[in-house]
């Protein structure tokens, strides 16, 4: 190699580079690394620890935590240990006596066994050695996480305290998008993140849920294999937490995984040259897992019995009624979840939803269960009343052996009874209260809706929101099947899996391998069937079930009111933010022109304002009025375009006099933002625009006016939802054949049937609708909401006598004479009715 | 990750291996070395001079700029020279990767060592071919030249976007951002590793650190 050297050398007389002279002319100042938070290796576990650190409300909570749920450990196993091996039963029952000299009381040292029998007993014993050292190791494992996370946390801590400038007594204080507003602002200072010079909430989400936006995916594609029809139960879903973890070891982080690291897939598994090969791999690599799970299931099948026995039997000593009660069951979690949703926005809104759906549930009571607990209670009730009342005479009888012991049961007896009885005075209407459920968990397949008070609904339903009894029976069961599903049918799928996680992966610049389901690109993943027709490239099996990407897509951008979305998006959250939009206005003048006709009958009308009351809460009865009269206007042909549209009007009012008080606090602080105050007055309709406004200009100041305004977010999602899911049940009805649509439409009108159980639910369908299907008269639904929104008077008059006809059959739940009548008014076509009624209408104008 | 990285491919033939490699890391280098800082008072500082040199491949036609620096020339050309063995030794179909990257350290708390994070990875994937003839190798010879030369302006396209570097250092923090260690130059703290065929992903060490890792972080 030749060396030519060039004029560019080095100055050897290194202290004197500048010519002389001019020694300060060339001077650096050194910016020096002022934070230590620029530049953070692994941003996913970063912003995932803020997140939690948020979330579990400061370093001394989650320390406190974390400290008791060691010792939790520790108790378990020493106390279940000490029972069976410490304690002298005999003692306890009296069977044996105690050589006391001073006294005859038994007491409870007595019972114990002296220390050195003790240990004898537990050193002879192999199993409670077993049980101990693989509890001592994991526990071990455990100890070492928690001094690690300690470490870990602690940097977060003063991450917090440092570069966000807030303390961790203030933590809880703070909303998540304060928190993520602040981590944005922080991005410009201190440069987190290399690749972009700024973060946007969508980044953030993307790297705290990664993985769950994949399961999440992964379920709406239906690829998990958790859905099974088990021969005497029929369609059941078995999706538990020793499951979710299994298919997350083997996904995402295991040895072996599909990806390389927090932030990669691994190079192989982006190409489709040799996917067979790859799903060979994944296949063993299932296999030898769910080996693994076999054979450690006794393990872990101890564990689960220990655990749920020790954080359980209080629970339900206490309130036995309990077991009766439901949660979401983890498969509802994945399945209602957005993509990009936190866990407590999620968590918010499932309990929300809570209170309708197990309403809802409670609507189903099996009559001949009723029959049997009514009796059974009454048996159950007279003897725990004469024992009770023996007890008052003289407490004596309490020392006669087990009374106490009956006494107990009874009660209990009597309460489990109990649930099964239907209180006399509840109203049911369950397709209102479908409704009001589907407000809150945004999600729900077509076929429920007209449906709402079939067995075959309400079993769906339970899959998503389960007994905690059926809860807790299938954790302790999972150690045992996890395996079956891994080996049997997880492997079946590694194809699919493959892929799909080719597939669905993009690279984003500055986030890594996301889900592309993620990004909520609606021309990407949309379905036509859910307002994205036009928008969307996806092929079928690109599209998103359930509408789950423009659902994710609203309820993201409705949450984080500062992130902008990509162009196609922004038209698409416009257009629909537009309709809504109209539809209030709409809906109001209709109100306005036929407002005397029906201010006769409007108290009537309860159910349906119910979701226009259970999602403002308490409104002023003004609004509430509007929202009856909205919703019965419109009612035969978009229930529920009319209830979101009404709700979100009857929520106006309420939410300026919210404004009022955010504003109010923000005027305490020195930067009084009128910006709001205006912006708080200026919404009728669509409310973003004022909480943009407000959470801009005072994101770092009230705290109260970022929880408020939260909360109207949620309560803005769920009219989207509702409105969303009106418009397609609208869009596909109209594809459907005239047959199927007057099928829907008479399922419908059965709904006004009582659903006690006995009442007949089934009228002979074809009887129903013997003439009424004219060409013009099918296509009149999907007409109607096109131009009677947008139309004028006659329009809205010619839906305004809809309602008298449909009024007949809404659904009254308690009023039961009612339905039978509607019941009997059946057989008139809908459609006919409107040719009885044109003299109101004239009469109207 | 949180780091950028580049990847630059190149097909030579085998005892081109050096050269090439040698040209594309002491490019990279040339862009990521400053002058020798001298600190002074007030927390300011001034930068020393670089020197370069213009240096002519034997087997390829090719003339690359470098840091004049002996000692920064030295650690790359055995880094590259065991590379070269490996590639030879490996016996497969000469596939290799051999990587530079730009870290900087950061100090941590008591029961962790020191970090090095990485901010931006340089990946050059080699594919080693062999030719017949000697006429083939003339063409090579020429076809690698213009490849390299379209290489080196790719590199300096990416370092001359505004994107992250490390904030500059106050003296008792440049060790963490730049390699002191050489007397002429001052190159940003780097790491060169290699990797021959893209085996099935990383070493087993980082395998097991990693194993570790997700135990604890589960």
């Amino acid at each position: 190699m030749a060396h030519f050297d060039t004029e560019y050398q080095r100055l050897e007389t290194s202290y004197n580079d500048s010519p002389p002279g001019e020694e300060n002319l060339l001077v650096h100042v050194p910016e020096g690394s002022k934070s230590q938070w620029h530049h953070i290796e692994n941003l996913d576990l970063f912003f995932q620890r803020i997140y939690n650190l948020h979330q579990k409300n400061g370093f001394t909570c989650m320390l406190l935590g974390e400290i008791f749920e060691l010792v939790q450990l520790v108790f378990v196993v020493t106390f279940t240990v000490f029972l069976v091996n410490c304690v002298d039963y005999d003692i306890l029952f009296a069977n044996k006596l105690v050589n006391h000299t001073d006294s005859s009381k038994v007491t409870l040292p007595d019972a114990f066994l002296p220390v050195d029998v003790c240990g004898a007993r537990i050193r002879d014993n192999v199993f409670v050695i077993f049980i101990l050292v693989i509890s001592g190791v994991f526990w071990l494992h455990r100890l070492i996480k928690f001094i690690y996370n300690i470490c870990c946390y602690w940097e977060i801590r003063s991450f917090y305290i440092n570069a966000l400038k807030m303390s961790m007594a203030d933590l809880p204080y703070f909303t998540w998008q304060e928190m993520q507003a602040r981590i944005v602002e922080i991005q410009k200072e201190h440069q987190i993140c290399i690749h972009k010079k700024e973060l946007t909430e969508l980044d953030i989400y993307h790297r705290i849920l990664r993985f769950k936006n994949y399961m999440v995916a992964m379920v709406n594609k239906s690829l998990l294999p958790v859905r099974f029809r088990a021969p005497l139960l029929g369609d059941i879903v078995f999706y538990t937490r020793g499951l979710k973890y299994n298919f997350e070891l083997i996904f995402f982080w295991g040895p072996g995984s599909l990806f390389e690291n927090e932030w990669s897939l691994k190079p192989e598994y982006k190409r489709g040259s040799n996917r067979l090969e790859l799903a060979d791999k994944l296949s063993t690599r299932i296999l030898w897992i769910g080996v693994a799970n076999l054979l450690l299931c006794p393990v872990i099948l101890i564990w689960q019995i220990l655990y749920a026995f020790f954080s359980y039997t209080e629970v339900i000593k206490r309130e036995p009624g309990s077991l009766g009660a439901r949660c979401w069951s983890l498969y509802g979690r994945c399945y209602l979840r957005h993509f990009n949703e936190l866990d407590h926005e999620l968590m918010s809104r499932l309990s929300k939803g809570y209170k309708a759906s197990s309403k809802y549930m409670n609507c189903f009571m099996s009559p001949l269960l009723t029959v049997v607990a009514k009796n059974v209670a009454f048996f159950a009730g007279s003897i725990l009343a004469v024992l009770i009342a023996l007890t008052i005479y003289d407490e004596d009888v309490l020392a006669v052996e087990h009374v106490l012991t009956s006494i107990t049961l009874l009660g209990v007896c009597i309460t489990v009874c109990r649930s099964f009885i239907p209180d006399k005075h509840l109203v049911f209407c369950p397709e209102q209260l479908l409704k009001v459920i589907l407000a809150h968990i945004h999600y729900m397949p077509d076929h429920w809706q007209g449906n709402a008070h079939r067995y075959e609904t309400r079993d769906e339903f339970a899959q998503l929101f389960q007994y905690k009894a059926v809860f807790i029976m299938e954790e302790l069961l999972s150690p045992v099947i996890t395996p079956f599903i891994l080996i049997f049918c997880l492997r079946r799928k590694s194809l699919e899996i493959i892929d799909f996680f080719r597939n669905f992966t993009v690279e984003v610049v500055g986030v890594g391998d996301t889900c592309s389901f993620a990004q909520m690109d609606v021309r990407q993943h949309g379905h036509p069937a859910w307002m994205s027709a036009g928008k969307t490239e996806a092929s079928i099996y690109q599209q998103a079930e359930d509408g789950k990407t423009e659902l994710s897509l609203m309820h993201f951008a409705i949450t984080n009111p500062h992130w902008q979305p990509p162009r196609e998006s922004t038209n698409f959250i416009s257009q629909l933010k537009e309709k809504v939009h109209r539809e209030a206005i709409c809906g109001q003048q209709g109100i306005l022109t036929e407002n005397h006709i029906f201010s006769s009958i409007q108290s009537e009308s309860e159910p349906h304002s119910l979701i226009a009351n259970l999602l403002v809460g308490p409104p002023s009865l003004a609004s509430l009025n509007l929202g009856r009269e909205a919703s019965m206007t419109n009612h035969v042909v978009d229930v529920g375009l009319a209830d979101g549209a009404s709700a979100l009007r009857s929520f106006s009012p309420l939410s300026t006099s919210q404004h009022l008080r955010s504003s109010y606090a923000s005027t305490r602080l020195p930067r009084s933002d009128s910006a709001a105050l205006g912006g708080g007055r200026a919404m009728v309709g669509s409310g973003t625009d004022a909480r943009t406004a407000s959470s801009g200009s005072s994101a770092w100041e009230g705290q109260l006016n970022s929880m408020v305004l939260s909360e109207y977010a949620s309560t803005e999602m769920s009219i989207h939802a509702v409105y969303m899911h009106e418009l397609h049940k609208q869009q596909s009805r109209g594809q459907l054949s005239r047959h199927t649509w007057h099928r829907q439409d008479s399922d419908e009108s059965s709904e006004g049937i009582p659903d006690d159980g006995e009442a007949p639910r089934n009228l002979p369908r074809s009887n129903t609708f013997p003439c009424a299907g004219t060409p013009q008269q099918e296509g009149a639904p999907l007409h109607n909401t096109a131009q009677r929104r947008y139309g004028g008077t006659t329009e809205s008059l010619s839906g305004g006598s809809r309602p008298m006809a449909r009024f007949s059959r809404i659904p009254m739940g308690g009023w039961a004479e009612e339905a039978q009548a509607s019941r009997l008014h059946d057989p008139v076509p809908e459609e006919g009715s409107e040719d009885e009624l044109p003299p109101h209408i004239h009469k109207v104008t | 990750m949180n780091c950028r990285s580049e990847v630059l491919e190149v097909s030579v033939e085998g005892r081109q291996v050096d050269e090439a490699m040698l040209a594309l890391l002491h490019t990279i280098l040339l862009h990521r070395s400053t002058g020798k800082f001298h600190y002074k008072k007030e927390g300011t500082y001034s930068i020393g001079t670089v020197g370069t040199q213009d240096i002519d491949c034997d087997f390829i036609d090719f003339t690359f700029v470098r840091v004049s620096s002996e000692e920064l020339d030295r650690a790359i050309r055995k880094a590259v020279g065991e590379f070269k063995e490996a590639l030879s030794n490996s016996g497969s179909d000469g596939m290799g990767q051999i990587s530079l990257e730009f870290y900087q350290k950061k100090k941590s708390r008591w029961p962790f060592s020191d970090e090095c994070i990485p901010w931006e990875v340089w990946s050059i994937k080699v594919n080693v071919v062999n030719l017949a003839n000697e006429q083939e190798r003339q063409i090579c010879r020429e076809k690698v030249g213009e490849k390299l030369g379209e290489k080196v302006i790719n590199i300096v396209e990416v370092i001359s976007r505004h994107e992250y570097l490390p904030k500059m250092p106050t003296q008792s923090e440049v060790d963490n951002v730049f390699d002191t260690s050489l007397k002429d130059v001052q190159p940003y703290l780097y790491k060169i590793t290699y990797q021959i065929t893209d085996s099935l992903g990383t070493s087993v060490s980082t395998t097991m650190r990693r194993l570790i890792k997700d135990t604890l972080a589960l």
